[in-house]
């Protein structure tokens, strides 16, 4: 079932909040901790609701109304979201104030930030949106879990539907990841995570919305064909399967195929079998990676939607995005992420 | 968009059932529910009957408010709900009640072959790993010792859908969702979407969710916890009391149902989803959201709001949730039908709660029983109508609406009818 993409919005560690640029310049970090490049939120909220709205609510509302604006949508035909860890920040903050006052006198401003739908619920208000309003939490399924809720909806009938994903590094996160060892040894740059010796992921962050139709218009990105998960696949033969099954059961094939967008991250093991999937599946594409501008979080797959939407429409590919050139003009893109045991295949179309 | 063994994509079915909104029945083959009334069905059942209530003085969550906040907490240790379902103890509470109740719930469905269908677990909480986390943040706090800390995020919500996922053998489609409140009626809505739309056959689908102090002080912060056990639609109502545990039902197709040995006795007649878009904790006075809700409930089912023989309310005893629901209800039902809240028995449990109440309006159905609303007293004034203070028994019920409203206005309302 093909979806047109009308209208998108994203904020992350680079600077692509202005829909009119695509990629001008490539933000260089020297530590492994990205955070999201903020964007003028007067223009989204009052000073009053600034001051108590928590940093991923400003920046996953804020890209949102971007994605709505951007389509010349007032009012979404439904809102549907996914956040792997909600409102971690904020959440905390309540956690730490009654920790400190064991449990006295504690303020409810942030306790009523920390639930999942904070940010769905948050635009549903913003433009009095009053129909379906969903929040997916589940690791690296929560977009893609969104997504096939705004496919349902569409067969269900209904239209503009405003899908995203939001998720933030907060100080805890970044600290277990320091513990498991995951993260990159400083010091580091961003521009060089690909490398064989370099192992180790950037703890990343951003927020991407999206407004899908059943018509295209003049705004038109491109069209997103569909979405696949698979949970812990027990071999590299089976990933390869679940590929080659769900460019089948959307009427396309490897060889249609131009570009792939790979999850790939500077994570030993997993990219590991990334890397295989490059030399031995995707030899004829064009083979993209954009964890080195975003960072590794489990909702970065609406990153690479993002990507996806402005590579379809301005048919260029931003040289920073380039993992192995093959020359071919971007018509039918495949992004292949995981994160973890949750693996997605999402397939867009030029229109 | 597939996630299955078969060949259908949902590009197949568009044009078929679901766009002529003929689609088809989703059965409720098997349930299961863990609170404070009760540690599996058959035990909440009885506690219902006999207006056994689960509200009473916290003993097992460590907590200033043990003494003067009262809550229906499962008294059960975190040690003695492992060694009931096989996790480690050590795991969330949260997903030690989830597997307790999905695991009841599956082997209650007892379907032949289980393994051959596509099934999925859409699950819901609202509090994750939180019991866990809240206890380490300390050290992490006092000298950002991270050697305590548990890798998964405090609100990592599909942690804990993973863990009983594996334990169910569940591997198809999982997910997680958290919309505060109303999560487990939206999971069990998605469930029986993915069913409808030829992806699945069978979803368990439900909800879970721990008492922790995270919560509790949360509540207390907005002044909404009754001090007393809670009186829902009582007149002198004065806020609710938190619950904890897990509610869960197998969804199935009409093709898995017509394999059962025992028929299902219930189907999900109707879901919808809406938004009050009003204020980020508080109902809008006219309940628009609520109302929309069971509008589209009812629209879905094909009924008319005088099939409806039983309301279950979402009833959490504060006096903006009871007002807005119940002018809502009124809009809706002109003459109300019997009506009650369930949570002066098993508290508000929050992301569990569509869940278990789910289990309580199948138990209606299929005991021809309507549980009373335990507490009241005192009519609202602003009201028509009053809930049901007696236990009922014997009576024809056929159809059932349940409410649940939370946070960010999500509000959600689903309708179980008598299988034909």
């Amino acid at each position: 079932m093909t979806l047109y993409i009308n209208g998108i919005g994203c904020i992350s560690p680079q600077h692509t909040f202005d829909n009119s640029v695509f990629l001008p310049e490539v933000k260089e970090y020297a530590t492994n901790r990205l955070a999201c490049v903020d964007a003028d939120y007067a223009k989204f909220f009052d000073a009053g609701s600034l001051r108590r709205m928590g940093r991923l609510m400003k920046y996953g509302t804020a890209a949102g109304m971007i994605a709505l604006r951007d389509a010349g949508i007032d009012v979404p035909g439904a809102i549907t979201t996914g956040t792997a860890l909600g409102l971690p920040e904020v959440s905390q903050k309540f956690l730490r104030s009654l920790i400190e006052v064991e449990e006295t006198i504690v303020s409810p401003t942030t306790f009523i930030q920390s639930t999942h739908n904070t940010v769905s619920s948050n635009i549903a208000l913003l433009c009095k949106c009053f129909s379906h309003n969903n929040t997916f939490s589940h690791k690296g399924f929560s977009f893609e879990s969104a997504l096939t809720d705004a496919q349902l909806l569409t067969l269900e009938n209904t239209d503009n539907i405003l899908v995203g994903a939001y998720d933030e590094v907060s100080d805890y996160k970044y600290a277990a990841m320091k513990k498991t060892n995951e993260l990159r040894q400083e010091p580091c740059s961003n521009l060089d995570i690909y490398g064989a010796q370099n192992k180790g992921i950037l703890a990343g962050e951003g927020a991407a919305f999206f407004v899908l139709s059943k018509e295209k218009n003049e705004n038109s990105y491109g069209s997103f064909i569909g979405n696949k998960t698979f949970y812990k696949p027990e071999n590299k033969g089976e990933i390869r399967n679940h590929i080659l099954s769900f460019l089948q059961e959307n009427h396309s094939s490897m060889e249609e195929i131009d570009v792939i967008i790979t999850g790939i991250s500077g994570a030993k093991e997993v990219d590991e079998t990334r890397i295989e999937l490059n030399k031995n599946l995707f030899t004829t594409q064009t083979i993209l990676a954009y964890k080195h501008l975003c960072g590794e979080y489990m909702t970065s797959s609406a990153f690479a939607f993002w990507l996806a939407s402005k590579i379809l429409k301005s048919q260029q590919i931003p040289d920073a995005v380039i993992l192995e050139n093959r020359n071919r003009s971007p018509k039918n893109i495949l992004l292949y992420n995981s994160h973890k045991h949750n693996h997605s295949l999402m397939l867009f179309k030029a229109c | 968009m597939a996630f299955h063994k078969g060949d259908v994509t949902l590009s197949e079915v568009e044009g078929s059932c679901i766009m002529q909104g003929k689609s088809q029945q989703i059965h409720i083959a098997g349930k299961g529910a863990i609170s404070a009334i009760g540690n599996n069905v058959a035990e909440n059942f009885a506690s219902l009957r006999n207006l056994q209530t689960g509200v009473s003085k916290i003993t097992v969550l460590t907590t200033r408010y043990a003494e003067t906040l009262p809550a229906a907490e499962v008294k059960l240790t975190n040690e003695e709900l492992a060694a009931r379902c096989g996790l480690n103890s050590n795991e969330p509470r949260t997903a030690l009640f989830s597997l307790i109740a999905a695991k009841e719930a599956v082997t209650d469905a007892n379907i032949p072959d289980f393994k051959k269908w596509r099934t999925g677990f859409v699950s819901a909480n609202t509090v994750g790993a939180m019991d866990k986390t809240e206890t380490i943040y300390k050290y992490f706090m006092e000298d950002g010792n991270t050697n305590k800390l548990i890798e998964e995020d405090p609100y990592d919500a599909g942690y804990v859908t993973e863990l009983v996922a594996n334990e169910l053998g569940i591997k198809e489609h999982i997910t997680t969702i958290s919309t505060a409140c109303s999560s487990s009626a939206n999971a069990m809505a998605y469930g029986a979407r993915l069913i409808k739309s030829n992806q699945l056959d069978i979803v368990v689908a439900g909800g879970c969710d721990a008492m922790s102090r995270f919560t509790l002080n949360g509540f207390n912060s907005l002044m909404i916890l009754d001090t007393n056990p809670c009186t829902p639609y009582d007149d002198n109502r004065k806020g609710l009391n938190l619950g904890e545990g897990a509610g869960y039902v197998v969804l199935v197709s009409e093709k898995v149902a017509a394999t059962l040995s025992k028929k299902p006795t219930t189907t999900l007649s109707g879901y919808a989803n809406a938004n009050d878009a009003f204020h980020q904790t508080a109902s809008s006075p006219e309940g628009k959201g609520n109302f929309m809700a069971m509008q589209g409930a009812l629209e879905m089912s094909g009924l008319a709001a005088k099939d409806i023989d039983y309301i279950n309310l979402h009833g959490t005893g504060t006096p903006n949730n009871d007002l807005s629901e119940g002018i809502a209800v009124q809009r809706i039902f002109g003459a109300v039908p019997k009506a009650s809240s369930t949570k002066p028995y098993t508290g508000h449990t929050l992301g569990a709660c569509a869940g278990i109440e789910a289990v309580y309006c199948i138990l209606s159905i299929e005991n021809g029983i309507i549980f009373p609303n335990l507490r009241f007293q005192t009519k609202m004034k602003e009201l028509d109508f009053t809930p049901v203070t007696e236990l009922l028994q014997n009576i024809e019920v056929n159809h059932v609406m349940s409410n649940s409203f939370g946070f960010g206005g999500n509000c959600s309302s689903v309708i179980f009818s008598k299988a034909n």
